[in-house]
């Protein structure tokens, strides 16, 4: 029986490695960032195979690189923050070969 | 006396059956616009004409649609967001190689990146050489920034097609798949005409250019017919780049208007790309 179990276990965890990687290739993090031109910005972000960015970090840079908010992604996969008055820059960070940076300049209304 | 009405009614039947095949042979109703993979938002326009698209020939006077909507959803998961888009259309004259007739035009600001589902549920056009009338319902998917949304989901239409193959993303060559529903059930062995806009529109002058892309070799290549399944499930290989679509003939639950019969058509418009 316990052994069975374990079996199980085995089983579930190669499903899962042979699966994982495969999922993380296939779809490519996508960001879209605007201007709302009452001095916030709103992100949008996603991936190509329509799963949610829900809880994404969104990470907002100043001109030196340093971190100046950091959030997540909400429900609607959407994220708004006050927008910075000098240099910034938006990482949109799904982790390992899905992140996005963004340079503030290119983020129009 | 009791048992002469369902005669009657069957012969009511049988008389639409026989008709309404031949009824909305050609006729397409279309939702233009040059692109609809858009890597940006901003402001797409668009063109509502009922046509003969591959001859580009004989354009049909439209009436106020009864509905003009968009369905945004960005990510699978996503919440769908109707817009009514009936106030914004601009009527405006669509001109055809043979004639003018009365159409739409509307530009609409789209902002977010996923999914935009155009509906039309045009008014019933009443066509004096079948003495019926037909309302072809048309539905035709846009993607901004290629996150996807809802462009697998029904809309929920008395009569639709629901893409089986994402209808923004085709290369030339590639299967369209669609499902036909009919009060949102499968429209087995529906029967479907294909046509490829085989001239140009040219949006500055609401007009057909007059050069065609192809010729066709017989009149059975103008209107292409296919089958559904018994799930209502058609498939067609695109065999050139450009905008193609597909019409379910008759499928509505909807036979009769203003006491006359009425063909109440799904129809469905795709691009494909040639693929360099």
């Amino acid at each position: 029986m316990i052994v069975k179990m374990k079996m199980r276990v085995v089983l579930v965890i190669a499903a899962l490695a042979l699966a994982l990687p495969g999922a993380a290739l296939a779809h490519t993090a996508l960001c879209t960032c605007f201007d709302n031109a009452d001095g916030t910005i709103t992100c949008e972000g996603g991936f190509s195979d329509g799963s949610s960015a829900s809880g994404v970090a969104l990470i907002v840079k100043d001109g030196s690189g340093k971190v100046i908010e950091q959030g997540a992604m909400d429900k609607t996969s959407k994220y708004t923050f006050k927008k910075p008055e000098s240099a910034y820059m938006v990482v949109f960070d799904a982790g390992e070969g899905h992140k996005i940076e963004i340079d503030g300049k290119k983020i129009l209304e | 006396m009791q048992h002469r009405k369902p005669v009657a009614a069957i012969i009511a039947a049988l008389v639409l059956t026989l008709v309404l095949p031949g009824l909305a042979k050609a006729h397409f109703q279309m939702i233009y616009t040059p692109e609809i993979a858009l890597d940006k938002g901003g402001e797409v326009d668009m063109r509502l004409v009922f046509t003969h698209p591959f001859e580009a020939g004989h354009t049909m006077d439209m009436g106020a649609p009864e509905q003009f909507f968009m369905v945004f959803q960005r990510g699978a998961e996503g919440e769908p967001q109707k817009t009514d888009l009936k106030a914004n259309l601009t009527p405006i004259t669509w001109k055809s190689l043979t004639n003018s007739g009365k159409a739409f035009a509307i530009k609409q600001k789209l902002r977010s990146p996923g999914d935009y589902v155009f509906a039309l549920v045009p008014a019933p056009y009443f066509e004096p050489e079948e003495k019926a009338y037909m309302q072809q319902i048309t539905k035709m998917v846009l993607n901004v920034g290629g996150i996807p949304g809802n462009w697998d989901k029904p809309l929920g239409l008395p009569a639709e097609i629901v893409p089986l193959a994402k209808p923004y993303g085709l290369y030339a060559g590639n299967v369209f798949v669609g499902q036909v529903l009919a009060d949102g059930k499968p429209a087995s062995n529906a029967e479907i005409e294909v046509e490829f806009l085989n001239h140009a529109p040219a949006m500055a002058s609401n007009s057909f250019e007059k050069k065609a892309a192809v010729t066709a070799p017989h009149d059975c290549f103008v209107t292409q017919t296919i089958k559904a399944d018994a799930n209502g499930v058609f498939v067609y290989a695109m065999p050139k780049a450009g905008w193609w679509g597909f019409a379910a003939l008759g499928v509505g639950p909807v036979k009769e208007f203003d006491g006359k019969p009425m063909s109440q058509d799904a129809l469905i418009w795709v691009k494909s790309v040639d693929m360099k």
